[in-house]
């Protein structure tokens, strides 16, 4: 960039099984034998530094039931935003607008987009789904602190989750033209023994008219989220 | 219950409106639909191009109608009289904002007080549509009046709570469309231009959309790619951002606001032009080009007013939309109270 930072602006994409379960997993059968192979789960291998998640022991119990009541509860098949960091590595594209001041993230995923704010930092105000995001320059690296996050959103598939003590610090490193590195802090005390990290790399989608598309799944959860309020056919 | 209370508010939005209009008969300007050419040379950013970047909300035209009332003809602005009696109407609702929350004798309703409205600042325009001369949203084609009797028809016997498909697309926070995302109503108004090399992107408050819009001139997808805010691609003449979109889901959302009014196909394209005219003041035009829809294209114009200090929240719509369960359970509900009462009634 002309002011001397490195440019991270274009379509990025993580690739990988992540939004799945950000842990060591095997391959399962998906929850729709309609589907077959196709509805299958993944293998995939974590990307929670160290695999284990410190979770406290309340808390791990919430995530098995988290993972048994998917995908009904899981806020990605409501089409709810998806907060930080799960948006990062959802199999959707987001594309970052770089600007001299700010720096916009715009996802694919529910239209979820948020604004890194770059000057003085804020204080968030109420919770939010995308959380309140201030950002800074650490020499090349991005560092993005997020707070307000209202700890609805999970990580994954798999029910990871926690809470709105939720404070997340992301560093985005580009590390060539086409990969930039990102690694995520997460902690909260009232979920997690300790501070525990996701790292994974991001790619650049190389297509020469690559563009975040619009999707919009609102329309495709409701049957979902409405589908035993609505009037029933009379017999 | 947001969702019930917006729509309530709309409603009375709307009444205002047309009540503002009734009270003010508007006389004798000249027409001036075409923006003067600005001599004004907006600060460049470090690659080259116009800085439009800010927070342009579009609250201060929440007055104005989108028609302009046909008695109004084709005077662009009210006179000074009328300007006058607008002022002294934004002072009592000014007023009416500070007295205290509920009201001795007040009944118990769904609507919250007046202050949580959004009000614009006095206005001399007479509407938003500049073209046709009018003011007026021009004639519906034939078939875009077969398609609205086939629509109406097709509602017919149904509704108003049997699905959510019985509520709008900005019911069901899907999306407002194209137009309806920056057209001003009453609240969370939010548009925030932020550029980055080769591209410029808007963001809309109310559900959250984003409009990326590169300007490398790269061509749209092809017609197989349809979305409600359709597909963006810009350039600048002069100091004027062009936007041509296309591309769009036809027969969803209509250009009025929120998405409202009879529905654009997915043949319109609309071309929207920002240029800044003064440090704080933003010239937006978009001309609706849709001949399948209406007999000739049209243009709405805003004069927008840059406000840093505008809070654009995150309007998580759909995650909060419980309206749309206590619609469709209270249908139910009052379903079943309706069978059990037919049944006690044979008895």
């Amino acid at each position: 960039m002309p002011d001397g930072r490195p440019n991270l602006n274009g379509v990025w994409e993580y690739i990988g099984t992540a939004n799945w379960d950000i842990q060591d997993h095997s391959p399962a059968p998906g929850p729709m034998w309609q589907l077959g192979a196709i509805g299958a789960i993944p293998a995939g291998q974590g990307v929670v530094e160290g695999n284990e998640i410190p979770y406290k022991p309340a808390a791990l119990e919430q995530k098995k039931k988290n993972k048994a009541n998917w995908p009904a509860e899981d806020p990605e098949a409501k089409c709810y935003m998806p907060g930080i960091p799960r948006a990062t590595y959802m199999p959707f594209p987001f594309q970052i607008i770089q600007s001299n001041k700010d720096i916009l993230m715009a996802y694919e995923y529910a239209s979820a987009n948020r604004l890194i704010n770059m000057g003085k930092p804020i204080e968030a105000g109420s919770d939010t789904w995308m959380g309140t995001s201030n950002g800074h320059w650490e020499g090349d690296t991005l560092v993005v602190d997020v707070t307000g996050l209202n700890g609805l959103s999970w990580f994954d598939r798999a029910g990871n989750f926690a809470s709105d003590k939720l404070h997340v610090v992301e560093r985005y490193n580009r590390r060539s033209n086409d990969v930039m590195d990102y690694v995520a802090t997460i902690d909260d005390p009232s979920v997690f023994t300790k501070p525990w990290k996701i790292s994974l790399p991001l790619y650049k989608r190389a297509e020469k008219n690559a563009q975040i598309l619009e999707f919009k799944c609102v329309e495709f959860a409701e049957e979902l989220l409405y589908g035993k309020y609505k009037k029933q056919p009379t017999k | 219950m947001r969702q019930r209370v917006l729509t309530s508010l709309m409603v009375l939005a709307a009444v205002l409106a047309s009540v503002l209009l009734v009270t003010l008969p508007v006389i004798g300007q000249a027409p001036a639909t075409k923006a003067k050419k600005s001599a004004y040379k907006p600060p460049k950013l470090p690659w080259g191009d116009p800085d439009l970047q800010g927070l342009w909300p579009g609250t201060d035209l929440i007055e104005v109608p989108l028609q302009r009332d046909a008695k109004a003809g084709e005077r662009v602005e009210v006179t000074e009289e009328e300007f006058a009696q607008r002022q002294a109407k934004a002072e009592r609702t000014a007023e009416n904002d500070r007295v205290a929350y509920v009201a001795k004798d007040s009944k118990v309703g769904i609507n919250p007080p007046g202050y949580w409205l959004e009000h614009g600042r006095p206005q001399k325009i007479t509407s938003l549509v500049v073209d046709p001369p009018n003011g007026r949203i021009p004639e519906l084609t034939d078939l875009a009046k077969q398609k609205a009797a086939q629509a109406k028809q097709a509602k017919q016997g149904h509704g108003p709570n049997e699905t959510w498909e019985d509520q709008s697309l900005y019911d069901r926070c899907i999306t407002r469309g194209v137009m309806g995302s920056i057209l001003p109503v009453i609240y969370n108004n939010g548009t925030q231009i932020v550029q980055g090399p080769g591209y410029v992107a808007i963001r809309y408050e109310m559900i959250h959309e984003t409009k990326i819009i590169p300007l490398d001139g790269r061509p749209h997808p092809s017609s197989n790619v349809k979305s409600y805010m359709g597909d963006a691609r810009g350039h600048w003449e002069g100091n004027t951002l062009v936007i041509e979109t296309t591309n769009f889901l036809g027969d969803k959302n209509g250009i009025g606001l929120n998405g409202g009014g009879t529905p654009h196909s997915a043949d319109m394209v609309l071309t929207e032009k920002w240029t800044r005219t003064s440090p704080d003041m933003m010239e937006y035009t978009a001309t609706i080009n849709d001949p399948k829809t209406w007999v000739r294209p049209w243009t709405v114009r805003m004069p927008l007013r840059l406000n840093p200090e505008f809070p654009l929240y995150e309007y998580a719509c759909h995650e909060g939309n419980y309206a749309m369960f206590n619609m469709l359970k209270g249908a139910r509900a009052d379903e079943k109270a309706a069978e059990e009462a037919a049944k006690a009634g044979k008895k």
